[in-house]
């Protein structure tokens, strides 16, 4: 090996480089950053099992990265051609046959020990997260996708909702995935990896939620248009509020008491809204005449916190916009505008709103 | 006697410039030209597809960002990844570089079948025209269903205008293109090396073609089938991808990455090749490892048929098939890693001379590792269901296919311009496009990392605000911005040089391999005389001689008095024979029209589709008959070829096996479906006994030809007419059966449409037929030219090649007639 005369700037530069990119690569990796799709945020065991495989994973990753720099800055640095050998025409000409058996055998070895080591975790893993049987006290829900929103139907408990999902924490939860039209994919990234919903198969994700709080998801297959606004909220609540939760949901549709929302009623009634949607008690054409095109239950859908698969949070103006022109809030929204403006607006809004 | 002055090869035109004018462009066989036919077209599609790039950027910048609508953007994201895998970065590495260095590196004067790669640029360019051919019906009319175009979002009732039909019908096109110019350089690199060039001798540039021909020969029949079932579902009703009659979307992504797998190895591997090439030139050094290297790659290829499953961890395949698709997924990062690391020890050691190529090679070799190790990652399957889908995905593939490929195809670009184009590239200029390069390509692609690892998903055309995606978002927009200027550097140093570049002289950049050995830009026929080749690193060995212990040095000085063995400078006194070339033909642009004409028939005219047909047909019958070398079976050109076969027969071997996974998917397709179809006539419907009979025509017509080829062998013009008319008679009778069986079919409730039976048994049993039929023309067009004298035994070989089409399809009918007429009733689980 031959050294020119500033041996330490040579030798420094290629450390320098390495830890360079070392030091923008590590830029990203802040686990408690304020992000509602963090996947480093975990808070369910599965998100935890696969948080650990990651970091293995990275962490083979990174020591081979900075080897591989290494080596490769240092041949870069080390071996530019010295001023002069343009002029010496055989100069660098080496006999090099170009082989060398303990190394080719070195970093054929060692490459697949580390590889070795990183699989057999990865199919523990896999083999673990995907058993034969779920325990007995496991919770279904079964989640149908459509072109853009998602819809919740509590099995045990006649429960249907749409855009956000209630969960019990410490339970086993079997997320069981239906599609209604195309392929979509069902993720929440802090309660675990994302499952694919298949026409045709019912796929399904199963984990134990850990920490309460409000986690957000999306689709993540291409489905159309709106692929891009097909998100949702999950709320993994203690066992208390999850009573409390159902018992709402149960409950029949709050009466209206205010003018505007007694106004409201009668507008929806006369209005076709409830083809494609279902508020218990109103009617029950959804169910019977809307196949291929319903729409989510409303039953609930003033104690929503998000509207129009989460797309907006559920505000009075956000209703508004979204009722007046929907394909425009929702590129590709099968729900037709209406027509209801004005003050008939105004009273509907507040009749939904008033949907506690 | 007075000394002949030696004939260089610069005192030869350049084939830039002989025969001028359009008309030899359009008609020329000439790979060199057709090389920068697809270099043109790819050059610009890559502006194209840059573009698109931006405008998906541009979106992105900001949350709620009102730039593109949401169906824009999906068009835009699924353009550009079309534009760049199948009309950027396919044509610049197999139909510009493969094809203008392969006769080049291996000492040939062209290709082994001139006119099928012109015929391929001209279906190329039909392919890329008509991929975007729904812009006559409006801006929103180009594809947009991902460039993947996953079902059943493809299905006509989810993506009901022409888009989808253009991207179907158009890679339809193009996959014949690339089939057709992979079988060329396949039969190619096999047989036209030149004498002495072993398989071990070959640049590795080479080893990398050859095995990407494979590849290509043996994946894309996958893609065609998904592609036609697609087709079939929306133009002819049948439900391959929907629910509704027992089928299945995940059909369509098993097809898909069966095909696309392979895919992205085919584009890796040539830009491995050229890696493999520029960084010995630039260290003064040999490659490292070269056997390893050329193992490596075979390696490669081979497992990259094993690992399609991990585009599919998300899908709920279950435990076994996820586990076995993570283990080979790693198993293919040891190869892989054997190159990079014998890259490196190449370049250890060396004296480095950092010109644009180098660097350019250089940033391939650790962009391509960065993005490798984000493959591990990938293929560890839990950890993947947190990373598919997301921006970590884009990343790591914009790491392997923009720092891996599209950097490698830069460098072998500023490498190998001087000999496409008898100018050097401004070296400045270069280096300003590589610096660029480096900073944009990764400040736009690394913190793609961070995007994907916040939760953000891909194809989306928007995100909120404050999901800490915004920061990232608009500091990867701008450098991509800069990125594409970059490439406007580039485009500017090709178009300035181009006027008025510095003249590049025959070897710039002391080489190693055998394109040096000639003038910049090359004469047509290439080589004065074919070299003859002793050693690997041919050039180089006849400039500094071989190796030996004492050093190449004193072999520099004196040749033959320091002891080393020289290779002859020239070859034998070729001079005084004549060089022939092959003649210009216009078929290839006729046959690419007829092409495109049924294509568009497809869309608007069903009456054009037979029109374009029978254009395709009469230039297929116009190519076979233009020479007068047709069928003839020359001992001459057998000796030549370097392993012995006839290039014809070799190119039908190579048809062949593409035409085996053809049906081998049109089979597993069967056999999946067999057990779910809900209802109708199912297999109970065949008629043993009768298909029984025709089997056993159809094998006995395969006798029938045998008797004829030893006919023809012997000059028995009456026996040779007699056998063949037996053939075709027999083939017809089966024709006849296959009528028969399926108009009682139709008659008895059973058509394309009716259930999942139905369209998997007539697209198999149907594309079977249409082989057979293919098969009796073709041997009436012999049969008629043996009965008028014309084919004997010196061009026997046309039967024999015929011959071996006809028993092949056979002996699928062999393989169909068992698993789907006699095990009907096994159950498949």
């Amino acid at each position: 090996m031959r050294f020119s005369k500033a041996v330490r700037k040579l030798v420094a530069a290629p450390i320098a480089l390495v830890a360079l990119i070392t030091a923008a690569a590590l830029a990203g990796c802040e686990r408690n950053f304020q992000a509602p799709m963090n996947t480093l945020s975990t808070r369910s065991d599965l998100a935890a099992d696969i948080y650990s495989l990651f970091v293995q994973v990275t962490v083979w990753d990174s020591i081979i990265l900075v080897i591989v720099l290494f080596v490769f800055f240092g041949a870069i640095f080390w071996f530019s051609s010295r001023p002069g050998d343009e002029d010496d025409p055989g100069a660098g000409i080496t006999t090099d046959h170009g082989s060398h058996v303990a190394l080719e055998l070195a970093w054929t070895i060692g490459p697949a020990l580390v590889l070795l080591l990183i699989t057999i975790p990865t199919v523990r893993t896999i083999i673990r997260t995907q058993p034969n049987r779920w325990p007995q006290d496991t919770f279904t829900i079964q989640v149908r996708a459509h072109q853009w929103w998602w819809e919740f139907y509590y099995p045990s408990l006649n429960i249907h909702t749409a855009d956000e999902v209630h969960i019990p924490i410490d339970t086993p939860i079997h997320f069981e995935l239906y599609s209604e039209d195309i392929i979509h994919s069902f993720w929440i990234p802090a309660l675990g990896g994302k499952r694919d919903v298949i026409p045709g198969q019912i796929n399904s994700i199963t984990m134990i939620a850990k920490v309460p709080g409000e986690y957000w998801g999306q689709c993540v297959e291409f489905c159309g248009l709106s692929h891009a606004n097909m998100r949702l909220r999950a709320y993994v609540d203690s066992a208390d509020d999850f009573k409390k939760w159902t018992a709402n949901q149960l409950a029949p549709p709050a009466e209206a008491v205010t003018p505007a929302a007694m106004a409201g009623e009668k507008i929806y009634k006369n209005a076709p809204c409830a083809i494609c949607h279902t508020i218990r008690g109103i009617s029950g054409f959804s169910a019977q005449y809307s196949y291929g095109f319903r729409g989510p239950d409303l039953t609930h859908f003033g104690s929503r916190g998000t509207l129009a698969g989460s797309m907006l949070d559920n505000t009075p103006e956000n209703l508004a916009l979204w009722i007046q022109d929907p394909s425009a809030v929702k590129p590709g929204a099968q729900m037709p505008t209406l027509g209801v403006r004005g003050s008939d607006l105004k009273d509907l809004v507040a009749y939904l709103e008033s949907l506690k | 006697m007075a000394a002949q002055p030696k004939r260089l090869a610069y005192e030869f035109p350049s084939y830039l410039h002989d025969p001028p004018g359009i008309w030899g462009w359009l008609t020329t066989v000439d790979h060199k030209r057709v090389a920068v036919l697809y270099a043109v077209t790819a050059l610009l599609m890559m502006g194209i597809g840059g573009l698109e790039a931006m405008l998906v950027r541009g979106q992105l910048l900001v949350a709620n960002n009102h730039f593109l609508s949401a169906g824009m953007y999906n068009e835009m994201f699924t353009m550009h990844g079309t534009t760049m895998i199948f009309l950027v970065v396919m044509p610049l590495e197999l139909g510009f570089f493969a094809n203008f260095m392969i006769p080049l590196q291996i000492g040939a004067r062209d290709v082994a079948f001139p006119r099928l790669n012109a015929l391929s640029f001209w279906v190329a360019l039909a392919g890329t025209i008509f991929l975007h051919l729904g812009l006559m019906r409006g801006l929103g009319m180009l594809p947009d269903a991902g460039w993947f175009g996953y079902a059943n979002l493809t299905e006509r009732m989810y993506t009901p205008g022409v888009n989808v039909d253009c991207w179907d019908i158009g890679l339809l096109i193009l996959g014949t293109s690339t089939l057709l110019s992979s079988l060329n350089f396949f039969v190619t690199i096999v047989n036209m090396r030149a004498p002495g060039m072993t398989f071990m001798r070959m640049p590795m540039f080479m080893w990398a073609m050859l095995i990407t021909t494979i590849l290509v020969l043996l994946a894309f029949p996958a893609l065609t089938v998904g592609l036609i079932f697609l087709f079939a579902d929306r133009f002819l009703n049948t439900h391959f991808y929907v629910v509704s009659a027992g089928g299945t979307p995940i059909l369509w992504q098993h097809l898909f990455w069966i095909f696309g797998h392979p895919e992205v190895y085919i584009m890796a591997l040539p830009a491995f090749g050229i890696a493999s090439e520029i960084l010995p030139v630039f260290s003064r050094k040999p490659l490292f490892g070269y056997p390893m290297m050329a193992y490596s790659i075979v390696l490669i290829a081979f497992l990259s048929y094993g690992v399609w499953g991990h585009h599919m961890f998300a899908t709920g395949m279950g435990p076994i098939a996820d586990s076995t698709f993570a283990i080979t997924s790693m198993l293919i990062a040891i190869p892989t890693g054997i190159k990079v690391f014998s890259w490196i020890a190449t370049v250890w050691g060396g004296r480095l001379r950092f010109t644009t190529a180098m660097l350019f090679a250089l940033g391939f070799v650790i962009e391509f590792t960065i993005g490798g190790l984000s493959g591990i990652m990938h293929a560890s399957a839990p950890v993947d269901l947190q990373q598919t889908d997301t921006y970590i995905v884009i990343a790591h593939f914009h790491y392997v296919l923009f720092g891996g490929m599209m950097m490698s195809i830069l460098a072998g670009f500023y490498y190998w311009w001087p000999k496409v184009s008898g100018r050097m590239l401004n070296e400045k200029l270069g280096k300003l496009h590589f610096w660029m390069t480096i900073w944009a390509f990764n400040a736009t692609f690394f913190p793609m990392h961070f995007l994907g690892t916040l939760g953000m998903p891909r194809r989306i055309y928007t995100y909120a605000p404050n999901m800490g995606w915004d920061f990232w978002n608009f500091f990867i927009s701008i450098n991509a911005f800069i990125l594409g200027f970059s490439f406007l550097i580039f485009f500017i140093n090709i178009v300035w040089t181009s006027l008025r570049g510095e003249a590049a002289p025959a070897d710039p950049w002391d080489g190693r391999t055998l394109e040096w050995s000639v003038a910049s830009p090359p004469p047509a026929f290439n080589f004065v005389t074919i070299p003859t080749v002793v050693s690997r690193d041919a050039f180089w060995v006849r400039k500094y001689g071989g190796a030996t212990a004492h050093g190449i040095a004193p072999a520099i000085a004196g040749g033959a008095a320091a002891g080393v063995a020289m290779p002859p400078a020239v070859g034998h006194a070729e001079e005084e024979h004549h060089i022939h070339m092959p003649a210009p033909s216009l078929y290839p642009v006729l046959f690419a029209i007829g092409l495109f004409m049924a294509g568009v028939g497809c869309l608007v005219w069903t009456r054009l589709i037979i029109m374009g047909g029978g254009l395709l047909g009469i230039s297929i019958i116009g190519m076979v008959f233009e020479y007068p070398t047709f069928g003839k079976y020359n001992p001459e050109m057998i000796e030549e070829s370097t392993i012995g076969v006839d290039h014809r027969k070799m190119g039908m071997w190579a048809f062949l096996g593409s035409e085996c996974v053809f049906f081998a998917t049109l089979i597993s397709t069967y056999m999946v479906y067999k057990d779910r179809n809900l209802s109708g006539p199912d297999a109970m419907i065949l008629n043993i006994p009768l298909t029984s009979f025709s089997t056993f025509i159809l094998l006995t017509s395969s006798l029938l030809m045998v008797l004829a080829l030893a006919a023809v062998q012997r000059n028995d013009r009456k026996w040779s007419v007699f056998w063949l008319c037996g053939t075709i008679f027999f083939g017809v009778i089966f024709l006849g059966g296959q009528a028969f069986e399926f108009t009682d079919f139709v008659l008895h409730g059973l058509k394309l449409q009716t259930n999942l039976f139905g369209q998997c048994f007539f697209t198999l049993v149907g594309f079977h037929g249409i082989h057979v039929l293919i098969g009796v023309v073709w041997l009436t067009v012999l049969m008629i030219a043996t009965a008028r004298g014309k084919i004997g035994k010196d061009r026997s070989l046309a039967i024999e090649i015929g011959g071996l089409y006809w028993h092949f399809v056979d002996i699928v009918w062999i393989i169909i007639f068992t698993l789907i007429y006699l095990m009907r009733t096994v159950k498949h689980a």
